[in-house]
């Protein structure tokens, strides 16, 4: 029967057109839609790993920027309380200050007092002195016969001198 | 297809031949012909050329018009029923025996093999010059659909079959299931670009499945004909008898076989059933005006029917010829196991 016998002419036509499409689609057709579409892919690909990248980065900002605000408190809390350190400190400087020059005016006044008493005990001693031969003189000027008597009178007079002061 | 006016079956059927003449209408829109039908005549042809070569090996072309209603042309006539070679050009030699030329005419069927040939480069060139044009952008609407179609077939069966071999066989084998889908949903169209029962022909499912039988055993492994010729069974199936190289081998050509019969048989099946059901309307005329009226809204229906489905069997078989072939390229690339395992 015609339909299970091949024809000849046909097997070659068919043939023919095959190989001519073959080699037409294997030159100019399936290799650039393989590659376009295998590029197309890879740029989806590199897309979706991109877009995934970005959002990690955003969500690690996020994290980020929380940690500095976080270490930027700290930091003020920190100098804060060094401030008041410091405050404390300097109040505490200037008043140890204050105290040492304070003594240190007391101590000078002391010194001037001290001189003042010993150069006014030095008058007074020049002053004594000059008194006692004042004395002396008049003394010897008086009793100058009876020496014993005139030794006990000028030293009765120096005790009462001394006692005086 | 299912071009069939009444004339013709009633002509026949005065002669009191009504079988014969279905049957021979059921199997002249299945076989391959000189001209090709139009709608509503059945007398006008669209005349195709025809090339023969005679028994003098002198070339002759001519339009199938001069032969097509019964005249000689040139010494060649169409075969009548009788004849052995029925329907095909035939001419007398010397002796005035009747004999076939050489017969490269461009048929109804060679037509429609071009027809498809060129849709089907148009469709994949579009696609390409799509991609050489606009890089990485993805084509919309029906370069979009043929796209999609080649990635199903690319990634769904090729590269899944054959991995790292794939983009080697993937031109034969992409070439073949659009070619083969093309033909199938062409045959489907009743009118002129389609309609020829082209992959209902044993010569194109032939060709096809040698074309893979060749690519199966030209780029088979060493390994594959290992396999072939000394398999790894027990020494008595291969010596001094040789079992199961003889069965082997015998395989190497039923494959090619079931390729070839598979998509003949499921294509013819399916355009004999609608011209069958289109038959039946025919077939119960003479019953009256109410039988013929309801064998023709069911035959109709059914035909519709039958018709959808062949669009998808078209796709189907299309898919399970390209599946198998990438199947017996992928048998034959093996590589002992030992290596596959590195």
């Amino acid at each position: 029967m015609e339909l299970f016998t091949p024809d000849f002419g046909l097997i070659f036509w068919m043939f023919l057109s095959f190989a001519v499409l073959f080699f037409v689609l294997a030159k100019w057709g399936w290799p650039v839609i393989l590659k376009g579409i295998d590029q197309r892919a890879e740029l989806i690909d590199k897309g979706v790993e991109y877009a995934q990248n970005a959002k990690e980065q955003l969500d690690h900002a996020r994290e980020e920027a929380e940690k500095y605000i976080a270490e930027a408190r700290r930091q003020q809390a920190d100098m804060l309380r060094e401030a008041d350190k410091m405050k404390t400190q300097i109040i505490e400087d200037a008043r140890e200050a204050a105290q040492k020059e304070a003594q240190k005016v007391m101590d000078a006044a002391k010194q001037s007092i001290e001189q003042a008493r010993k150069e006014a005990e030095q008058n007074f001693r020049d002053e004594v002195s000059s008194f006692a031969l004042d004395i002396a003189g008049k003394v010897v000027r008086t009793q100058l016969a009876d020496e014993k008597a005139q030794k006990q009178l000028v030293n009765t007079l120096l005790d009462e001198i001394e006692n005086k002061n | 297809m299912a071009l069939i006016t009444p004339n013709t079956v009633y002509a026949s059927s005065e002669g009191g031949e009504e079988d014969l003449a279905i049957k021979e209408i059921i199997f002249h829109h299945l076989g391959d012909g000189y001209g090709w039908e139009v709608p509503f005549s059945h007398h006008h042809r669209i005349p195709l050329p025809i090339i023969v070569k005679d028994c003098n090996g002198e070339w002759h072309c001519f339009s199938s018009a001069r032969v097509s209603h019964g005249e000689t042309y040139e010494g060649f006539y169409i075969a009548g029923h009788d004849s052995e070679y029925s329907g095909k050009v035939v001419s007398k030699d010397a002796s005035g025996k009747e004999y076939r030329p050489t017969d490269f005419s461009i048929t109804k069927n060679v037509l429609a093999l071009l027809i498809s040939m060129i849709v089907v480069m148009a469709c994949v060139l579009s696609v390409a010059r799509w991609h050489r044009r606009n890089g990485a952008k993805a084509p919309r609407k029906g370069l979009g659909a043929i796209e999609a179609l080649i990635t199903f077939i690319y990634d769904g069966v090729i590269k899944s079959t054959l991995k790292d071999k794939a983009p080697r066989f993937a031109p034969y084998l992409m070439t073949a299931f659009f070619f083969i889908f093309v033909m199938n949903l062409l045959g489907l169209i009743v009118i002129f670009p389609g309609g020829a029962n082209l992959t209902g022909n044993i010569a194109v499912t032939l060709v096809l499945a040698v074309l893979t039988f060749l690519m199966t055993n030209i780029f088979g492994t060493k390994h594959y004909w290992k396999d072939i010729f000394w398999p790894d069974v027990p020494l008595w199936l291969k010596f001094p008898i040789p079992i199961m190289p003889v069965i082997e081998i015998f395989g190497m050509f039923t494959k090619p076989a079931a390729l070839t019969v598979r998509l003949f048989a499921n294509m013819m099946g399916g355009h004999m059933i609608v011209i069958v059901l289109t038959m039946l309307i025919f077939i119960f005329a003479p019953m009256g005006a109410a039988v013929t009226g309801a064998t023709t809204v069911v035959s109709v229906l059914f035909s519709i029917f039958m018709l959808l489905i062949d669009v998808l069997v078209s796709f189907i078989q299309a898919y399970v010829f390209t599946m198998l072939s990438t199947i017996f390229i992928s048998l034959a690339q093996e590589n002992p196991h030992h290596e596959e395992h590195k």
